[in-house]
């Protein structure tokens, strides 16, 4: 799509043209005299656009195009506003009923991504064949036609040599169509490695939503009804997961309800909190034990929903068992028996010990939460289970929703609104030999091993541990990687033990990487493909979720900047063509015959048909003739395309009491659910649970395993060495990882308190300032058992003692100028990910980013 | 008729959506904000507060911008209150920043966007900053707004000022300023100040509120309401004489 050019307008022009017209400065004034004082325009418009050369645009002229932003995975559906064959600013869309037209700031960020100043324009191929940070690769321009050949090249000679399973794809931020290309044509080539990020976002934090109330999946919330919110490790008016909404909804909120913030760090949410809870890094579940614990020793449980004692005396006192046969349970299954196993001694003082927060504080928050159940939303995010024993950590925070009865309740929380999406067709049927063969092989991430449940779901081996191909790679175990496809994500940044990515992406002898930016990752490539970016130059499909409603939004192509091809609807369709050349016609055959237009009949000749058509096969039950899904009606896909989303029908509250697809239909305290997944992993291994639980590094042993229990946190490197925790978090202006490599992102990086414009800085409190000899502004480095970086020094009240809390998004050694020191070599600062290292909660399949990482400081 | 913007601390989060939307408008190069912010936190740990306070030309009454200014660059609007800045008369002499107690006049020392007049590439196949300005046909940096044209240059010139204009040219098409536009819990109120029956000025008498540094009697049209933590009657985090 060509964009008018207007002529660069030069420092002087009006000087100049004032020499032609031989008027004086003065003169041209007298000659544009502001008319009269009637109006606001300083200046007569028309000369000024005459100086400029330019053409009068009307404020508001311009057009809203709909699309969904994915600034960070709350995916809310919004409008770009389209003016000069450019986007200049972007808003909540009217017609959702999760936002309205609020949004958060991350959505005009989006710009600094479409319009980065470092962004990639063209294909390109690596000359230097030596990877490694700092080594420069040797960039070239190429045409897609050569990108895909030789990818296309390197593809069926894997088959050849019988390896297809030998190609991975590993997926970052990506649309609802991905599959096309990182699953189902990977598997007609052969492979089963499609690795997506999701258990370096928030995996564990389904665990126990899962377990206890068959929900594997976020929750959303509803602020406009609740009483209190109580935030583990989550800032939701900041960072993922529901931020425009949060944000449009929470002051309002603070008038009705009364909000606690469970982090070492004053996060955005605790200002505006009636309690901050700074516990120490990696107790959160000591306090989820005692809030539990007080809840039922005072008798606050939610009646309707739990149950009570038959007689109505309440025997849960401090120390002491109760019969299970004294309590009628109404909705939730096992409260007795988790009382008498964990409960009974998690008290206040205990917790106050392991969490160094006051009793009274926890008194208050429980005291408070029973007044205010069941209108309750417990928030649950990384930094309470994206640790080591995170499962767990995550049935602790959420068995407070089941005890408080906020589960599925008015001003409580719950699962996600359905959105039934069409479904894609999935290619089995092109599978030839070699490739029936290739998706048996053992995933790359050994998923499903002793020391890797990862039940997501409830299937032991079904999750993805993102993080782990590396060390696979690294020890050949089960095997190499000898072709890579990396769609929008930069693992070599984002993956904790970042250095162990670049090692292992050293050993990939080819490699394929569709990006915005030459980022960390891209610097290992061979080769770089210009991405569509999502919001504005592609056409796909996203759902998701909140205020009770369930919503589908499009994105499309509205402007296209550089030689970029749609993701993911070209670049599957271009190395289809690629392949079928080359004499394999399985993948274009997939693609050239099982996708058919609902509307038209039609199937796709060329990859951007082939993305519209895929977005109308998954949108067709909210436009199509029949249309039995409720929610918003259309007239067919014309107006669907003009209006660009569906909201479904308002959430029922409750309907999903005693039916909440667990192993008995309850609320489960005590988990059948995950007692049935461990057996079956244990009894594959030929172990028992307890031993399970030993080699995946829990504590739990017995029918421990079954209910939210108290773990300790793993520490990382012993406190004379590492005496200071780190503790990560997203920077409010965060694009996930993106949007980074501009002014507008580093120029305002001291949003957040304590962080200092263009610098990565590390935030401490004025005790350890003090102690370490620092002030804001000096240069130091961090050093973990994983590995160091420098970076600056900032001091801020809202520090933890004893904690470095540092955001996430600089450190980049590549990516670009306003990001890079120098740009292949060095950064501003350094990324979390270095000082992070790689483990897991195993019985999710998660990263490691919080818990307790030791970090030592030193002043450079 | 005096336009004026009311700030509800309540309901502001500081997420800076309109610092970064009055900088998509209004195409502020990078090194300044006409929409930018005051932070202050207080306490010791663990009981701390902070607040975030918006800030932007107060299109004071009283303006000292107006007063200080030799040729009139500066000037009040008779019909809508606002301080606006006539770039042609300004001769960069900065007695208006002086003059302004509230540092919310910025000065051009370049021409704008110098960071986007790079033409080095990091590499063969990715643009050059400069490349991205023509690519887009945009003027300065690749997110100039033309619609700021129409009342005021999207590219100021090197030696001149430039300030919030309460977006002015949306004002003249019925259109709110691209900051109340954007905050997304609606602390952001826009109406005239001056009516007493407006939206705005009910809000004020409602709640109460307070101009930034109104003792020094510029009469700023920018009034905050309410607290950014609303007060509640919970006893501190931690006793006092404990550590």
């Amino acid at each position: 799509m060509a964009s008018v050019k207007t002529p660069q307008r030069e420092p002087g022009m009006l000087n100049s043209m004032l020499d032609k017209t031989r008027m004086t400065r003065r003169g041209f004034l007298a000659g544009s005299a502001v008319a009269g004082g009637a109006t606001a325009l300083s200046l007569n418009p028309f000369m000024w656009a005459l100086a400029n050369n330019r053409v009068q645009f009307v404020p508001g002229s311009g057009e809203w195009l709909p699309t969904v932003c994915q600034g960070c995975t709350t995916w809310c559906v919004k409008e770009a506003y389209v003016q000069d064959g450019r986007v200049l600013r972007i808003r909540g869309h009217q017609k959702s009923k999760i936002t309205g037209t609020s949004g958060c700031v991350r959505q005009n960020m989006a710009l600094t991504e479409l319009y980065d100043p470092d962004r990639v324009r063209f294909p390109m191929k690596r000359t230097n064949p030596n990877k490694g940070r700092g080594e420069d690769p040797g960039f070239v321009k190429i045409s897609w036609e050569e990108a895909m050949d030789t990818f296309a090249d390197k593809l069926l000679e894997l088959r050849q040599k019988g390896e297809p399973h030998k190609y991975m794809t590993t997926r970052g931020r990506y649309g609802f169509l991905s599959g096309i290309m990182l699953s189902n044509m990977a598997k007609i080539i052969g492979s089963p490695n499609d690795i997506t990020h999701s258990a370096i976002c928030a995996e564990a934090d389904k665990f126990g939503p899962y377990y206890m109330e068959g929900n594997w999946g976020y929750r959303q919330y509803d602020l406009t009804n609740s009483r209190y919110q109580l935030c583990f490790g989550t800032d939701p008016v900041a960072a993922n997961r529901q931020v425009s909404f949060a944000t449009k909804e929470w002051g309002n909120m603070l008038d009705h309800a009364t909000v606690a913030v469970v982090d070492p760090r004053f996060s955005s949410t605790a200002q505006k909190a009636d309690e901050w809870l700074p516990t120490r890094p990696g107790e959160d579940s000591a306090l989820a034990m005692a809030l539990a614990h007080v809840i039922l020793v005072e008798g606050l449980w939610h009646k309707p929903f739990v149950g009570d004692f038959s007689d109505g005396r309440n025997r849960f006192i401090a120390g002491r068992t109760v019969d299970e046969a004294d309590f009628d349970e109404l909705h939730t299954h096992g409260l007795v028996k988790w009382w008498n196993l964990e409960l009974k001694d998690r008290t206040p003082a205990w917790a106050a010990e392991k969490t160094d927060l006051p009793v009274e504080q926890i008194m208050r928050v429980a005291r408070g939460l029973g007044e205010a159940a069941p209108r309750v939303g417990i928030w649950m995010s990384r930094g309470l289970h994206m640790t080591t024993r995170g499962a767990y950590a995550s049935m602790c925070g959420h068995s407070l929703a089941g005890l408080l009865g906020a589960a599925e309740s008015k001003g409580g929380s719950m699962r996600f609104s359905g959105t039934p999406l069409g479904s894609l067709p999935g290619g089995a049927g092109y599978h030839d030999a070699i490739a029936q063969e290739g998706v048996t092989k053992e995933k790359i991430d050994r998923r499903g091993r002793l020391e890797f449940p990862a039940m997501a779901g409830g299937r032991p081996g079904a999750g993805v541990i993102s993080a782990q191909p590396a060390q696979s790679i690294l020890e050949e175990d089960p095997y190499g990687i000898e072709v890579l496809y990396s769609s929008w994500n930069n693992f070599a940044y984002a993956m904790p033990h970042a250095k162990e990515w670049e090692e292992a992406l050293k050993k990939v002898p080819f490699h394929v990487h569709s990006t915005l930016n030459l980022a960390e990752t891209s610097m290992f490539a061979d080769i770089i493909l210009p991405a569509a970016h999502s919001m504005f130059e592609r056409w796909n499909v996203i759902a998701n979720s909140g205020n009770g409603y369930g919503v589908v939004g499009i994105q499309q192509p509205m402007v296209k900047v550089g030689d970029v091809r749609d993701d993911e609807g070209e670049i599957p369709w271009l190395l289809a063509e690629a392949l079928a050349r080359k004499g394999f016609s399985a993948p274009l055959d997939y693609l050239k015959n099982d996708f058919v237009d609902p509307e038209t009949g039609a199937k796709p000749t060329n990859g951007m048909e082939l993305a519209l058509i895929a977005v109308k096969m998954m949108t067709y039950p909210f436009w199509g003739p029949e249309q039995n899904v409720g929610g918003d009606k259309f007239s067919g896909w014309a107006e669907f395309l003009k209006v660009g989303t569906w909201n479904s029908d308002p959430y029922k509250y409750e309907s999903r009491w005693s039916n909440m697809g667990t192993k008995t239909g309850k609320f489960e305290f005590y988990s059948e659910t995950l007692k049935n997944s461990l057996t079956v992993h244990a009894e594959k291994h030929g172990v028992g649970i307890d031993e399970v639980l030993r080699v995946c590094n829990y504590e739990a042993r017995g029918e421990q395993a079954f209910i939210p229990h108290y773990e300790s946190p793993r520490r990382y490197g012993s406190e004379s060495e590492y005496p200071m925790l780190l503790v990560d978090h997203k920077h409010k202006l965060n694009r996930e990882g993106r949007g980074c490599n501009h002014a507008w992102y580093v120029g305002e990086r001291d949003v957040e308190p304590g962080d200092i414009k263009y610098q990565d800085a590390a935030k401490f409190n004025p005790i350890d300032a003090n102690r370490l000899g620092i002030k804001t502004g000096d240069d130091i480095r961090l050093t973990t058992e994983t590995g160091s970086v420098t970076c600056k020094a900032g001091v801020w009240e809202g520090v933890r003692p004893g904690c470095v809390v540092k955001a996430y998004g600089m450190g980049h050694w590549a990516y670009g100028r306003n990001v890079s020191r120098e740009f292949g070599k060095t950064a501003i600062g350094g990324n979390n990910n270095e000082l992070i290292p790689r483990d897991y909660d195993r019985l999710s399949g998660s990263s490691v980013f919080f818990g307790q990482i030791g970090v030592r400081v030193e002043k450079v | 008729m005096g336009y004026g913007m009311v700030i509800d601390q309540q309901l502001c989060v500081g997420c800076a959506a309109c610092t970064i939307a009055c900088k998509a408008e209004n195409n502020t190069p990078v090194g300044f904000n006409w929409c930018d912010k005051i932070t202050r936190t207080e306490g010791t740990f663990p009981n701390v507060r902070y607040e975030y306070i918006s800030t932007m030309c107060n299109h004071c009454e009283n303006a000292p911008c107006v007063q200080a200014c030799p040729t009139q660059a500066m000037y009040k609007d008779r019909d809508t209150g606002l301080t606006l800045h006539n770039p042609n008369k300004c001769i960069g002499c900065k007695a208006c920043m002086v003059n302004c107690p509230y540092g919310v006049i910025k000065f051009n020392w370049d021409a704008p966007h110098p960071d986007w007049r790079d033409t080095d590439r990091i590499s063969a196949g990715t643009f050059s900053p400069r490349e991205m300005v023509a690519e887009v046909g945009a003027d300065g940096s690749p997110t100039s707004n033309p619609e700021r044209d129409s009342t005021y240059p999207s590219v100021r010139a090197r030696g001149t000022v430039e300030k919030c204009t309460f977006c002015d040219h949306r004002l003249a098409q019925n259109l709110e300023p691209a900051c109340v536009e954007a905050c997304p819990s609606g602390a952001r109120q826009f109406g005239d100040i001056d009516d007493p029956n407006s939206a705005v000025s009910k809000l004020v008498k409602l709640h109460g509120g307070r101009g930034l540094r109104a003792e020094l009697g510029t009469k700023p049209r920018v009034i905050y309401i309410r607290d950014y933590r609303p007060s509640r009657r919970v006893s501190p985090a931690r006793p006092e004489n404990k550590g």
